[in-house]
C-alpha cells in the first residue's frame, strides 16, 4: 500500500526531529539487557553533514509535477530545501540552515511590508493637511508632503541612518545586522553614554552593504519621514518652500537621528535601566516620542518662529477660524493613516517569528482600540461643548489616539489601550484650544496638539500602564524581564519616561529652534504678505492646485501673476 | 529674551539628566524630572513664545 505523501513528509520531519532531540533521551531509557549492538548511538555521533535518506520522504516525481498541482499537496517539499553539496545531497545541517533562513525571511517580509504600509501614510498626511488648508495653498501643501519623502530619505541615507543606528548592534530578528557596531560613547557619572552611531554612512561604509541592514534602513527611514512630514502641517500656508526643504534636511540628518539613537540605537536614554536602575530605560515601542513628539515639537518651534497666518488673530488677540477646503480629503486621509498604522506599531517587532513577535496581533488590536476611543473622546467633547459632532476634530481625535498608543502598544493590554486613546482624544481638543486661544500659536492642522502633546502623553503612558506581561526574548534594553509601569509596580519606568520627555522638550525643541533660526536668518522662513494673501500656489510653486475654480474667485480681486495671468487672460 | 527661553528649555533637560548622577533616590529623580519638564515648558511657552507674541504680525 502506498504511503500518502503528506504522511511521508510528516514521518520524514519526525525523523529529523528525533535525530536532533530524541535519540539522546531515548538512549538513557533503554533497558540494561539490551546488547551493545542494539544500543542507540551516543549523542556525540550525531552528524550534521551525513546525507539524509531523502527518498523516504517520497518527494513528488517530475512527471507528477508536470501535471500541475491544484491542491497544493505537491508544492513545498523536501526538494525545496537548499542543499550545500549537490553530490552529497541533503544533510541535517542543510535542514537546520533552512530553518534559520526561513525565520529570518519571515521577519524580513513582515518588516518590509510593514514599512511599505508606513510609507503609504505619506499619502494620508498629504491629503489630511491639504484638506485642512485653503484651496489656494493646495499645490504648495501637497508638494511639501510629496517632496518631504525625497528630502528626508536623502538626508537619512547620507548620514541620518548612520547617526541613528550605526551602533545598534545585533538585531536578532533580522539575522544579526553585525556591521552596525560603531557607537560614539562618552563617560558620564562613570557610565557609558552612547551619543551617536558611526557606521553606515551612505549605507556602504563599514560593511553596511548588508541584507539585514537594508531592511532595517527602509523600516527606520519611513518612520523618520513621518516625523518630518508632521512639521509641514504646523507651518502650512505661510512657509517658504526653500526653507521647508532645508529644515527637513536638518531634521532627517541630525535632530531626529540623534534622539532616535538615544532611544532605539542603543544610546544613553535606552540604557537608563541598565545604568541607573530606572526600569527598562526609556521605552518607546514604535515612536510616540521618537517620531511624533519630535515632529510635533519641531513644528512648534517653527510655527512660533514663523508666526500666525494673516487674518488668524484680530487686533485684540481673539482667534478666527480658518476652515479647510475639503473635509472629504481630511477624513479619507485619516483612514489611510489608521491603515498605515498597522505597519507602524505591529511592524516595530521587526519580525513575526521569534523573540515575542507573535504579539503582533495584540499590538494591532491595541492600535485599533486606541484610535477608536480617541475618536470617541474628541467627538463627545466637541458634541457636548459646542453642540455638534465636529468632523475635523473627530479625525484629529482618531489620530491622537493612534499617536498616543504608539509608544505603549507593545507593552499594554486592551483596557489600558482604550483608556490611553480616550484620554488622547479629549487631550487633543483641550490642546488645540490652548494653542489657539492662550498660546496663540497658529497650527492649521493641529499637528502640535495631535503629535507633539499626544506624543508626550504616549511616552508617559508607558511609564504608567505597561503591564509586565509582554516578553520580547526575555529582556528589553538589556534589562531582563518585561516592561512594567507605575500602575503595575515599577515607578522607575515612569522616571525613565519623564527623562525622555525632558530630553524631547530640551534637546529636540532646542536643536530644532536653533537650526531653524539659522535658516530664518540665511533664507527666511516666512513668505511675503502678498504671497500669503494670494495663496502660495502661484508665488511659491508656479501653478495652481485647482486652476479652474480658484482663478474665478480671484479674477475680480487681485491681479494674477506668472502662469495665472496667462491662464486668466484666456478665461 | 528668545535666547533666555531656549536656554531655559535646555536647562529643563539638563536638570533630570544631572539628577541621574547626583542622587540614586527615585523620589528625588522623579521630583527633579518633573521640575525640569516644568522649567522647559516655562522657557518655551512662558518666555520664548511670549517674546514672539510681543512682535506678532496681528499687532502691527
Amino acid at each position: 500500500m502506498e504511503i500518502p505523501r503528506s504522511l511521508a513528509r510528516f514521518l520524514f520531519a519526525a525523523l529529523v526531529l528525533l535525530t536532533v532531540c530524541g535519540i539522546p533521551a531515548w538512549s538513557q531509557n533503554q533497558p540494561t539487557s539490551m546488547t551493545s549492538s542494539q544500543a542507540a548511538p551516543a549523542p556525540n555521533s550525531l552528524s550534521l553533514t551525513a546525507p539524509l535518506p531523502v527518498k523516504d520522504a517520497n518527494p513528488p516525481a517530475p512527471e507528477d509535477l508536470a501535471k500541475g498541482d491544484p491542491g497544493g499537496t505537491l508544492t513545498g517539499t523536501v526538494n525545496d530545501v537548499a542543499v550545500s553539496d549537490s553530490k552529497k545531497g541533503l544533510t541535517l545541517g542543510d535542514a537546520l540552515n533552512q530553518i534559520g533562513q526561513n525565520k529570518v525571511a519571515i521577519n524580513f517580509v513582515w518588516t518590509l511590508v510593514a514599512g511599505f504600509l508606513v510609507m503609504f501614510m505619506q499619502a494620508g498626511f498629504a491629503i489630511v493637511e491639504t484638506g485642512l488648508c485653503r484651496a489656494k495653498n493646495a499645490n504648495h501643501t501637497m508638494m511639501m508632503n510629496f517632496m518631504v519623502y525625497g528630502f528626508g530619505l536623502f538626508a537619512y541615507w547620507v548620514c541620518g541612518f548612520a547617526f541613528q543606528m550605526g551602533g545598534v548592534g545585533a538585531t536578532a530578528n533580522l539575522g544579526g545586522t553585525a556591521p552596525l557596531n560603531g557607537e560614539y560613547v562618552v563617560n558620564l557619572f562613570g557610565k557609558p553614554f552612547g551619543i551617536f552611531g558611526t557606521h553606515g554612512f551612505f549605507l556602504t561604509q563599514a560593511g553596511t552593504y548588508d541584507v539585514g541592514v537594508m531592511v532595517l534602513f527602509l523600516f527606520q527611514m519611513v518612520f523618520m519621514d513621518t516625523a518630518t512630514t508632521i512639521v509641514t502641517g504646523a507651518v502650512a500656508e505661510r512657509w517658504k518652500y526653500a526653507a521647508f526643504a532645508i529644515s527637513t534636511f536638518f531634521l532627517g540628518a541630525i535632530t531626529y537621528p540623534f534622539f532616535a539613537n538615544w532611544a532605539w540605537g542603543g544610546g544613553w536614554l535606552s540604557q537608563l535601566g541598565a545604568n541607573f536602575g530606572l526600569g527598562h530605560g526609556y521605552c518607546d515601542f514604535a515612536g510616540s516620542g521618537v517620531v511624533h513628539a519630535v515632529g510635533g515639537l519641531t513644528g512648534l518651534a517653527v510655527a512660533m518662529m514663523v508666526g500666525p497666518r494673516l487674518g488668524k488673530y484680530n487686533r485684540n488677540g481673539s482667534p478666527n477660524a480658518i476652515p479647510g477646503h475639503d473635509l472629504v480629503l481630511v477624513l479619507t486621509g485619516c483612514f489611510i493613516l489608521a491603515f498605515g498604522w498597522f505597519g507602524f506599531n505591529p511592524g516595530s517587532t521587526l519580525g513575526a517569528s521569534g523573540n515575542g513577535a507573535l504579539r503582533i496581533g495584540s499590538i494591532a488590536v491595541n492600535t485599533m482600540l486606541a484610535g477608536c476611543t480617541g475618536s470617541f473622546g474628541a467627538l463627545l467633547y466637541m458634541w457636548i461643548r459646542y453642540g455638534k459632532p465636529d468632523a475635523s476634530m473627530s479625525g484629529n481625535g482618531l489620530l491622537a489616539g493612534l499617536v498616543a498608543i504608539t509608544a505603549p502598544s507593545g507593552f499594554v493590554n486592551t483596557i489600558c489601550a482604550a483608556i490611553i486613546g480616550l484620554v488622547a482624544g479629549i487631550l487633543v481638543c483641550l490642546s488645540v484650544e490652548f494653542f489657539d486661544r492662550v498660546a496663540k500659536v497658529d497650527d492649521p492642522v493641529g499637528a502640535i496638539s495631535v503629535h507633539g502633546v499626544n506624543g508626550l502623553w504616549g511616552v508617559i503612558s508607558v511609564g504608567l500602564f505597561a503591564d509586565g506581561r509582554s516578553n520580547y526574548g526575555g529582556s528589553w534594553n538589556g534589562v531582563s524581564g518585561s516592561v512594567t509601569g507605575l500602575f503595575y509596580g515599577d515607578p522607575g519606568q515612569l522616571i525613565a519616561q519623564l527623562v525622555g520627555v525632558a530630553t524631547l522638550l530640551g534637546f529636540v525643541f532646542g536643536a530644532s529652534f536653533v537650526f531653524n533660526w539659522i535658516v530664518d536668518v540665511v533664507v527666511g522662513q516666512r513668505v511675503s504678505p502678498e504671497s500669503e494673501l494670494a495663496g502660495l500656489d502661484i508665488p511659491e510653486m508656479g501653478a495652481l492646485g485647482y486652476p479652474e475654480f480658484v482663478l474665478k474667485a480671484y479674477r475680480d480681486q487681485a491681479p494674477l501673476g506668472g502662469i495665472g495671468a496667462t491662464v486668466g487672460a484666456t478665461t | 529674551m528668545k535666547i533666555v527661553g531656549v536656554l531655559l528649555a535646555v536647562a529643563g533637560w539638563l536638570i533630570p539628566m544631572l539628577s541621574l548622577g547626583f542622587t540614586s533616590s527615585n523620589t528625588a529623580r522623579l521630583i527633579l524630572s518633573l521640575f525640569g519638564i516644568a522649567v522647559s515648558i516655562f522657557g518655551i511657552l512662558g518666555v520664548l513664545n511670549k517674546s514672539y507674541l510681543r512682535e506678532a504680525i496681528w499687532k502691527r
